[in-house]
């Protein structure tokens, strides 16, 4: 056989042995979604694609709709995790290292319907969240479902968040850490830290004084009462610019490393005060309401 | 994979594509180009019903020659017709069986797409069935086609013809399903 009929055939394998563990999420409106079946009565997907948080079912390769119920969610990376009773679905063969820039990849939805393409980049910048850049499409009902390997093993998931100009995977590694953090806990706590922010650009002269490798970042305009941010001594007006170690250029640099597995981590925030350097530890807290 | 793999694969690509084109016909009524055609065993062409738009077109082969086609069968629902070539030496494409398309299997598309002739596209199948609840069933590729695709091939990586480029719904490329065309031929009364 030759080597291109042998390549078709090693995808077609992939994604009939990928899609007996995918499932069509129902919990928007109009379209439903899709989801991986990651562990025994846990299904993930994309968090943008569940909209409420009642009422949700899922639809099974043979066709059968199970309720599901919200376990929890991970808006930081797009993950949300639902919980199922259905202890005869095939669970995902996941390999949570191989995927490498310019693999060959395969996008899965329900159906089973299938797209193809590369992993353009690999977004290392924010360890805990990378992503993964695909140079594929992703159809309507595609996202949540999974992204796999030419062989069908299932390297991350899919979503195209709330952009249509993206098409990006949520890495296997991620997942599988979240879905760790939530059988541990028995819930997905939501990261807290209980400051308002606002993009702010570092005058040249401090630049050049700490001999920093940031133009912007983040100034506090809210500091909440009785919160981890609070208890730290964190003041309107003091300017952050890293947190574990991450660098703070925005807001969203801020967001995206409240993660759950940080909930009671005591993290040292760099921040600016009167244009002077200061270090505070801070414990991260859990956000007392649910939305 | 290694290194020699894919250039194995690269090299079965580039004979792919010299096979494809040989039966892949450009049809044009007067002076420009309308569509594409499979050459059909025994001497026919079957194109997409909306590409023929009066009962005399001139087929062009690959080699340059230019042969003209005589109109058959026609079927607008189905949106296929076909046409009698006469000719020595006309070659005809591998037509594959009726449940052929895997999905996540490769095909690749010839045709001549906004009058590029012979232009390759390749991808996978995307799903098998209709685009809306209760149409009619057809391969949806993840192919990129454009005008001048319509009713050339889509084959697979052996270069067996699996249906019939027909029409784009968004990125999806859709084709008539081999089955489909083989009954339409033979109803017409070829083998």
């Amino acid at each position: 056989m030759n080597a291109l009929l042998s390549l078709s055939n090693d995808l077609a394998g992939a994604v009939e042995h990928a899609s007996r563990a995918m499932v069509g999420v129902n919990a928007r409106p109009r379209m439903g979604s899709s989801g991986v079946h990651w562990r025994s009565g846990l299904v993930v997907t994309a968090n943008h694609t569940v909209q409420v948080d009642e009422d949700v079912t899922v639809t099974r390769p043979d066709g059968r709709t199970v309720p599901a119920t919200v376990a929890g969610r991970d808006s930081a990376i797009d993950l949300a995790i639902l919980r199922i009773d259905a202890p005869d679905l095939p669970v995902a063969e996941v390999d949570d290292e191989s995927a490498r820039v310019g693999h060959i990849v395969l996008a899965l939805g329900r159906g089973p319907r299938a797209s193809w393409g590369i992993v353009s980049a690999i977004d290392d910048a924010r360890s805990d969240a990378a992503l993964l850049t695909l140079d594929l499409t992703l159809y309507p009902g595609f996202s949540g479902g999974p992204l796999t390997d030419a062989r069908g093993r299932v390297v991350g998931i899919t979503t195209s968040g709330s952009s249509r100009h993206f098409q990006l995977g949520i890495p296997a590694a991620a997942v599988n850490r979240a879905v760790d953090e939530l059988v541990r806990r028995g819930r997905m706590p939501r990261a807290y830290l209980g400051v308002s922010t606002q993009p702010v650009r570092l005058p040249e002269s401090v630049l050049a004084q700490l001999a920093l490798d940031q133009r912007t970042a983040a100034i506090v305009v809210d500091v909440h009462a009785g919160s981890p941010a609070a208890h730290a001594g964190l003041l309107i007006g003091d300017v952050i610019i890293a947190v574990a170690g991450v660098r703070i250029t925005a807001p969203l640099d801020l967001k995206a490393i409240l993660r759950p597995q940080r909930v009671g981590e005591s993290v040292v925030a760099s921040i600016l005060r009167g244009g002077e350097a200061r270090e505070l530890q801070v414990t991260i807290g859990e956000r007392p309401d649910r939305r | 994979m290694s290194g020699r793999i894919a250039g194995d694969a690269i090299l079965d690509l580039e004979e792919l594509a010299h096979q494809l084109r040989r039966v892949t016909v450009e049809l044009t009524g007067d002076d420009h180009g309308l569509g594409s055609g499979v050459l059909w065993p025994h001497g026919f062409v079957v194109t997409n019903a909306h590409v023929v738009r009066r009962p005399r077109m001139t087929v062009r082969l690959v080699d340059g020659r230019r042969l003209e086609g005589e109109l058959v069968a026609r079927a607008a629902d189905a949106d296929l017709a076909l046409l009698r070539v006469a000719g020595i030496g006309i070659p005809s494409a591998v037509i594959a069986g009726p449940e052929s398309a895997r999905v996540g299997s490769l095909v690749v598309a010839v045709g001549h797409p906004l009058g590029v002739r012979g232009a390759l596209s390749a991808g996978i199948v995307h799903a098998v069935g209709p685009v809306t609840r209760g149409g009619r069933p057809w391969i949806q590729a993840d192919v990129r086609l454009a005008p001048g695709n319509s009713g050339g091939p889509l084959a697979d990586a052996a270069g067996r013809v699996v249906g019939l480029n027909a029409m784009m719904a968004g990125s999806l490329a859709l084709a008539v399903p081999i089955a489909e065309v083989i009954r339409f031929v033979r109803s017409a009364g070829v083998p």
